[in-house]
């Protein structure tokens, strides 16, 4: 059965279940069958996301990546309770890709305001790919967190050595306290010999020594 | 799963300051199917992967005490196909698992059955190779409910079985094992006889069933009775493990015993199917072993730059050096 076949076949079973078997089954099921290269968009299409959701961008995702969101955003949402539990489920129980294509569609999701805790429980994942899925082209922590949670993010990717210039809205929303932390952070690092990202500096306004 | 309490002796040993040498088997790859990675450090991933590990498998198994509720499973369970798996992945070995209740815990009927509800949610992850490591630890009536359960829904979802043999009355419980795999409808070429001695090997070989043994110190199989197993028996569905876990346990015992069958004449083409292909072709029954795999986890360059910033990528873990004093 052709990939795009297989989806839509499922994502019918899906869409008719109380219960979420159906949704766990194809959910880690679905990489066997979509395969897992790496998507090739056109540069229109890249502009049609960029309009439609500023910030998000699609280009290297795989393509079990970008179905599993598909996935994620075919599950009907008219009853707040059902939807939040059976996203959650899938959330309970996932394996690194999958934590990552949840993570991803975190904008993409109803009820915005319900993933909060979800998100911020992400950024205290220690697995590399999961954070980037967070951090990297993601609109929803810049829109959603609080000011704590963004700072603990943004310090977060300094001290995980991440690649600032790919997170959504990290000039937008600098604020007093992330500059403090992030100025204690640089003499911390000074005094320990380490080095510095030039980001830090950036972002802190400050001239480097 | 081990233990001995013989620590006395032990630590009245002279310590050993010399450096182990593997030279012999350099350039060779190894594939380790049964090894309890949470229980290890990162120096033994460093390690293993150093000694030519390129793959391994992980059995779901019991702590050391028993669990006390279901959740304590979910969270074991993702964290093999999760946490643990990109920790063995920065140092470039490619990790599976195989899911199951262990035979201890099956005696917690309770929670048991609170368990089999959850597995259904787990069996179809990625790289997950197998149902296991399941059988009898005590041969209870409640260790052959689960045993025969776990069976059913291994054949259900075609996937190999990992059979843990018990410790004690080994040889019985290892024919037992083997004939209820049998009455519950698997095919011997779908199940893996783990732990198995030089009492077990010929009937589990007649069979037809794959022979495992694990290279353990004190408790199981030594490496050199592991090499005349080999002369006697040949290469032909034999493999071995380290088994590897909290205990005293060996990680590198697949590299140190094919170094060993080296020194001791036998062919490098027999080494090569006990300590790599024979694992693989048992485990790959279930779909999901791709051997590209192995090369690509491996050319994870640490030195990769990314955006001009000298940022590791992916989160590879750079090298310790083990033997200086300096920790910087």
């Amino acid at each position: 059965m052709p990939a795009m076949e297989w989806l839509l076949h499922k994502v019918n079973l899906i869409r008719i279940e109380d219960k979420s078997v159906q949704l766990h089954l194809s959910f880690s099921h679905l990489p066997r069958i979509t395969s897992k290269e790496t998507i090739v968009l056109l540069n229109e299409e890249e502009q049609q996301i960029a309009a439609l959701m500023p910030g998000l961008a699609i280009n290297n995702w795989t393509s079990d990546k970008l179905s599993r969101v598909w996935m994620l955003m075919q599950l009907p949402a008219d009853e707040k309770e059902t939807y939040i539990k059976k996203i959650s489920g899938l959330f309970a129980a996932a394996e690194m890709n999958e934590q990552i294509a949840l993570y991803a569609a975190l904008p993409l999701f109803h009820y915005q305001e319900e993933w909060i805790t979800k998100c911020e429980e992400g950024i205290r994942s220690n697995i590399a790919p999961v954070l980037e899925a967070i951090m990297y082209h993601n609109p929803y922590p810049a829109k959603f967190l609080s000011q704590p949670a963004w700072n603990q993010l943004i310090l977060k990717a300094f001290f995980t050595e991440k690649d600032i210039s790919l997170i959504v809205g990290i000039n937008d929303r600098t604020n007093e306290a992330l500059t403090l932390a992030l100025k204690d952070y640089i003499q911390e690092r000074l005094a320990a010999n380490r080095s510095i990202a030039p980001e830090i500096y950036q972002l802190t306004q400050q001239i480097k020594p | 799963m081990c233990c001995n309490e013989n620590f006395e002796e032990r630590n009245l040993g002279e310590k050993i300051t010399t450096s182990l040498d593997l030279s012999d088997i350099s350039g060779m790859k190894f594939f380790d199917p049964h090894v309890h990675m949470t229980s290890r450090t990162t120096d033994d991933y460093q390690a293993m992967a150093d000694a030519g590990i390129v793959a391994l498998i992980e059995p779901a198994f019991w702590l050391g005490q028993p669990r006390t509720g279901i959740d304590s499973f979910i969270d074991y369970y993702s964290s093999l196909i999760g946490w643990e798996r990109f920790r063995s992945s920065q140092f470039g070995i490619k990790h599976y698992c195989t899911i199951g209740l262990n035979s201890r815990e099956a005696n917690n009927e309770q929670l048991a059955e609170q368990v089999m509800e959850i597995l259904p949610q787990f069996i179809f992850k990625e790289g997950v190779v197998g149902i296991g490591e399941i059988g009898f630890d005590d041969q209870t009536a409640a260790e052959e409910k689960y045993y025969r359960l776990q069976l059913d829904l291994a054949k259900e979802a075609a996937l190999p079985v990992q059979i843990h043999t018990p410790h004690r009355d080994k040889k019985k419980g290892t024919q037992r094992s083997m004939d209820i795999a049998i009455e519950q409808g698997h095919a011997p070429n779908m199940v893996i006889v783990d732990h198995n001695n030089e009492e077990t090997v010929k009937e589990v070989l007649d069979r037809g069933f794959w022979a495992a043994f694990t290279i353990y110190p004190f408790t199981k199989m030594g490496n050199e009775r592991m090499v005349e197993i080999v002369k006697q028996y040949g290469s032909e569905r034999i493999m071995i493990n380290s088994a590897a876990d909290w205990g005293i346990s060996d990680p590198l015992a697949i590299p140190k015993t094919a170094a060993l069958m080296k020194k001791s004449g036998i062919s490098l083409a027999d080494i090569e199917l006990v300590t790599f292909r024979n694992a693989i072709t048992a485990f790959a029954q279930s779909g999901q072993i791709d051997e590209q795999d192995f090369l690509k986890i491996k050319h994870i360059d640490q030195s990769q730059k990314y955006a001009n910033n000298s940022i590791l990528r992916g989160g590879q873990q750079p090298r310790l050096n083990k033997n200086s004093i300096i920790i910087s």
